[in-house]
């Protein structure tokens, strides 16, 4: 089932003003805690076994740690650990009977069995491959199930998000940031969503760089499953997928609110490309001012409601704009990669084509009035741009000058 | 007494005529009138006209027992055609006429009044032509129908207004006239629809369109509510060229059996453009029914078939356009067995991106659920889209970009274009580029191996199936038409690949 449609945002903008409190420092309370003291082998079993409990998130872990010092003291304690949280849903005392009859050992080793099957492994807060900026956050998920490579993760991630209903702007811009992050040695880390997320995986791992995904769903069950293929992609390219749920374990509805704070929590820095006025991509941004990252917003012309949500960002001061993605890469101190491949020479049709888009990229029909060529010339010389990897379309409707292009820039010959 | 008369008429399968026998047999018994060989209720009617038009021409009805045989038995007939043969059948059973020479070689197709008047009926040109095809060479029809029936050349059509009229015709009492051949219309431009000067903007649908409609090719158009779809693909309707003479009889003759054809000028000399309202039904979009009647898609055939909020349409009368957009026919399972009619038509299709239509708009925010917009999206199944060999994607105009319909071209200079881009294609290969079977693009009709490297060069790049690939041949064929090209070159395939469509990621 696909709750995302409408509910997702809907509900994402009623976490939006909810959500402040909820991540505030005094809730968190990560920090301060000294796991270096627990012993980590000992401790995973009842790490795994509690962060099953319904109701017990990063923040209620975090309780419980304070309240009883190991997670093992807090298992002893029984249903009295409950007392601890903040919040009990009326599933959790059942669901803490059920695990504690089957036990702690029995949990943790069905638990990493079925992770196991899809190829995974769990990573708990305690684990040195706990992913590192996630380790500084606070609050932090207690227990990760990870597919792929950790390392991926342990290199500047920077992470890209924006709407599912992406235009053609969304996705060129998106593809384009994420292409010279991954050039820059930077780990692109999105929501495997429709839209801009999607955009920002292919074009990293198109561009030879690492992307994580943070899933919504646990590993076993991808989500959305269109997706499922674009998710190994990034597992074989070095890259890695992320889940706060259990495999095999955890069935219902993917959640969307814990995916985006992982998200936020991993990165360096945040970067909205696309978001109308309730979109899920601003929880995520919420989450980061309130991790402390830097949050970029792309601007959008005015009239477009797909960037209605970004261009307010920016006005409320809440993010930086963001003019270039090298901007964004001397903000958070990587260096730009390598350079432009080749340059394919152009006719002079096509270079005043060229031009004309990468002074300002549109339809056609855009295009028309400021190309003196007949339509059926224009979508030709369009098309073979595209061919050659100098211009991207979306549904043949709107054209966007690629990475490439820009960086041959202005041909020349030519006045603005 | 036992005399056995027959009589020549025909019968309508489908779109086409099929030749019937009329046996009529006069024998000693209480006095009946039976009409056997699968007759339906329309025939069996014909007894009580055929009764009181006989006695009301002066005539008399046997009182025996009369036996009336359609023949072949086993086709099902129906229609008031038979009244005609059938009278006259029993006159000549009955020995109330004698000379039978002239029966021997008319067929007769006409409908009776009860006062002997002789009506026209549906489908008399396609009735017409099979009389002919079986090789009588007169035919007596009412007098109003004898236009139609003229069109088929070669066959001597006289024109009856009543059975007396008839009857005396076929004893050489008195001779009916010989009715002059049909001709083909001269060709005259009407308007049918709205012209291009009023269509503002919109450059790559209206390309999109003359593309299609030059090179009988399928064209779809997909964007917000009130961009102009509608009013750009009504104009579709004044932009074809006239259909050729033998396509004029061939369309007519459908439009005669579906009885839309004008009597008065009974040969088609425009290319049908039919747009179904999106309610409806299967059989009348394709064809179908207890009576079998030509479909929305037979109606038309050498014409434009105009489908407007194409994914409103009922999913199975959407799939049912598989077969005609494939084939170029319909093909109808009966008991009796299946049934074929034309339907070689062009399909232009303009849809919605998304139930509330504003998805993809950057000036409004669609309220559809994604799941939603793809199930809607989904209503075109993918053997459909697979036939559909234009894709324009239709924006809004930027704000600041002018909406005047300034400059624009109005419909006669493109009704031009596209009518000598349709002329080098008859004589080079005698159809439409639309209408080619896969393979039949080679260098001998210009499109060599040049276009072919370029051609794999970008399905290769853009990730295309074989059926996508030989479908942008073609219409990268009419391109080249359009511009006049003997050849097909680079240009020409790269524009053709700007209409393929997005590839659903």
């Amino acid at each position: 089932m696909i709750g995302v449609g409408a509910k997702g945002p809907v509900a994402a903008a009623a976490g939006l003003a909810s959500a402040q409190p909820r991540l505030d420092r005094d809730h968190g309370g990560w920090t301060g805690i000294e796991l270096t003291e627990l012993d980590r082998e000992a401790e995973a079993p009842y790490w795994i076994a509690i962060s099953l409990v319904p109701g017990v998130g990063p923040v209620g872990f975090a309780r419980l740690l304070r309240r009883f010092g190991s997670a093992r003291a807090a298992w002893a304690a029984g249903p009295a650990l409950l007392e601890a949280l903040p919040r009990v849903p009326a599933d959790a005392a059942p669901a803490l009977a059920r695990l504690r009859r089957e036990g702690a050992t029995r949990v943790a080793s069905r638990i990493t069995a079925s992770t196991r099957r899809c190829d995974g492994m769990i990573v708990t807060a305690l684990d040195p491959a706990y992913p590192g900026a996630l380790g500084a956050a606070d609050p932090r998920p207690p227990v990760l199930y990870l597919a792929g490579d950790p390392a991926s993760m342990a290199r500047p991630c920077v992470a890209i998000v924006g709407t599912r209903r992406a235009s053609g702007y969304g996705r060129s811009c998106a593809a384009e940031i994420a292409e010279e992050l991954a050039r820059a040695g930077v780990t692109v880390v999105s929501g495997l969503a429709i839209g801009i997320d999607a955009e920002a995986h292919q074009a990293a791992v198109t561009a030879g760089g690492l992307s994580v995904a943070v899933l919504p769903s646990p590993l076993d069950r991808i989500y959305p499953p269109r997706h499922r293929g674009l998710a190994s992609r990034l597992v074989a390219t070095g890259g890695a997928l992320i889940s706060e749920l259990a495999p095999g374990h955890a069935p219902g509805k993917p959640d969307f609110a814990r995916r985006n704070r992982i998200i936020a929590g991993l990165a360096r820095a945040v970067v909205v490309v696309e978001a109308p006025d309730r979109s899920g991509a601003l929880l995520t941004a919420a989450a980061a001012i309130d991790h402390g990252r830097e949050v970029f917003a792309v601007p959008g012309p005015i009239d477009a409601i797909g960037s209605r949500g970004c261009n307010r960002l920016i006005a409320d001061h809440q993010a930086t704009i963001l003019t270039s993605a090298g901007a964004l890469l001397h903000r958070i101190g990587a260096e730009a990669g390598g350079r432009p491949v080749s340059v394919t020479s152009l006719s002079d049709t096509e270079a005043m084509v060229l031009h004309a888009l990468l002074q300002r990229p549109g339809s056609i029909e855009e295009l028309i009035g400021r190309t003196p060529m007949p339509t059926g010339s224009l979508a030709s010389t369009l098309t073979l741009l595209e061919a050659r990897g100098l211009v991207e379309s979306y549904g043949g409707a709107t054209f966007h000058p690629t990475l490439t292009a820009r960086r041959i820039g202005r041909p020349s010959g030519l006045d603005s | 007494m036992r005399v056995l008369a027959e009589t020549l008429s025909a019968s309508i399968m489908g779109v086409e005529g099929l030749p019937v026998r009329v046996e009529v047999d006069v024998a000693f018994g209480l006095p009946a009138l039976t009409i056997v060989g699968l007759a339906g209720s329309q025939v069996q009617e014909a007894r009580e006209r055929v009764r009181s038009a006989l006695r009301n021409s002066g005539f008399e009805v046997p009182a025996r027992r009369i036996t009336i045989n359609l023949s072949p038995a086993d086709l099902p007939k129906d229609g008031t055609g038979y009244d005609l043969p059938i009278a006259v059948g029993i006159l000549a059973a009955s020995g109330q006429l004698r000379d039978l020479d002239r029966l021997r070689d008319t067929a007769l197709v006409g409908e009776l009044g009860l006062d002997g008047g002789v009506r026209p009926v549906p489908g008399t040109m396609a009735l017409a032509a099979a009389s002919y095809g079986a090789g009588i060479p007169s035919l007596i029809v009412a007098g109003g129908a004898t236009g139609e029936a003229a069109a088929v050349t070669g066959l001597r059509v006289h024109g009856a207004a009543s059975l007396g009229e008839a009857v005396g015709h076929l004893a050489g009492v008195r001779d009916l006239p010989l009715a002059e051949p049909t001709q083909l219309p001269a060709i005259v431009a009407t308007r049918r629809g709205p012209d291009l000067a009023e269509v503002a903007g919109q450059a790559l649908a209206r390309r999109g369109l003359e593309i299609a409609l030059a090179g009988h090719h399928n064209l779809a158009l997909c964007g917000p509510p009130g961009i102009g779809k509608t009013l750009l693909l009504r104009c579709a309707a004044d932009l074809m060229p006239p259909l050729e003479d033998d396509e004029a009889i061939e369309v007519s003759r459908i439009y005669s059996v579906a009885g839309l054809l004008d009597r008065r000028a009974p040969v088609l000399r425009e290319r049908p453009f039919r747009s179904p309202h999106h309610t409806i039904s299967t059989q009348a979009l394709v064809g179908g029914g207890p009576r079998v009647r030509p479909g929305e898609a037979s109606l038309a055939h050498r014409g434009i078939l105009l489908l407007d909020e194409t994914l409103q349409f009922r999913s199975d009368a959407l799939d049912a356009l598989r077969e005609p957009l494939e084939g170029g026919s319909v093909t109808i399972a009966r008991v009796e067995g299946a049934l074929t009619m034309p339907a070689r038509f062009t399909l232009l299709a303009a849809f919605n991106p998304c139930p509330c239509g504003w998805r993809g708009s950057r000036q409004r925010e669609c309220i559809c659920e994604d799941a939603t917009a793809r199930r809607y999206m989904a209503r075109l199944s993918g053997p459909l889209r697979d036939r559909i060999d234009l894709w324009v994607t239709m924006l809004p105009p930027a704000p600041g970009n002018a909406t005047s319909t300034d400059g624009v071209e109005p419909s006669q200079a493109v009704a031009v274009r596209i009518g000598k881009a349709w002329r080098r294609q008859l004589e080079r290969q005698g159809s439409a580029n639309g209408d080619l079977p896969a393979g039949a693009l080679d260098s001998d009709r210009g499109f060599g191996a040049a276009a072919n490297v370029i051609l794999a060069q970008r399905a290769r790049r853009f990730r295309m199936s074989p059926r996508r690939i030989h479908r942008a041949a073609r219409v990268a064929r009419t391109i080249a038409d359009l511009a006049g090209a003997t050849e097909v070159a680079r240009e020409h395939v790269d524009e053709a690949l700007t209409y393929r469509g997005a590839v659903d990621s």
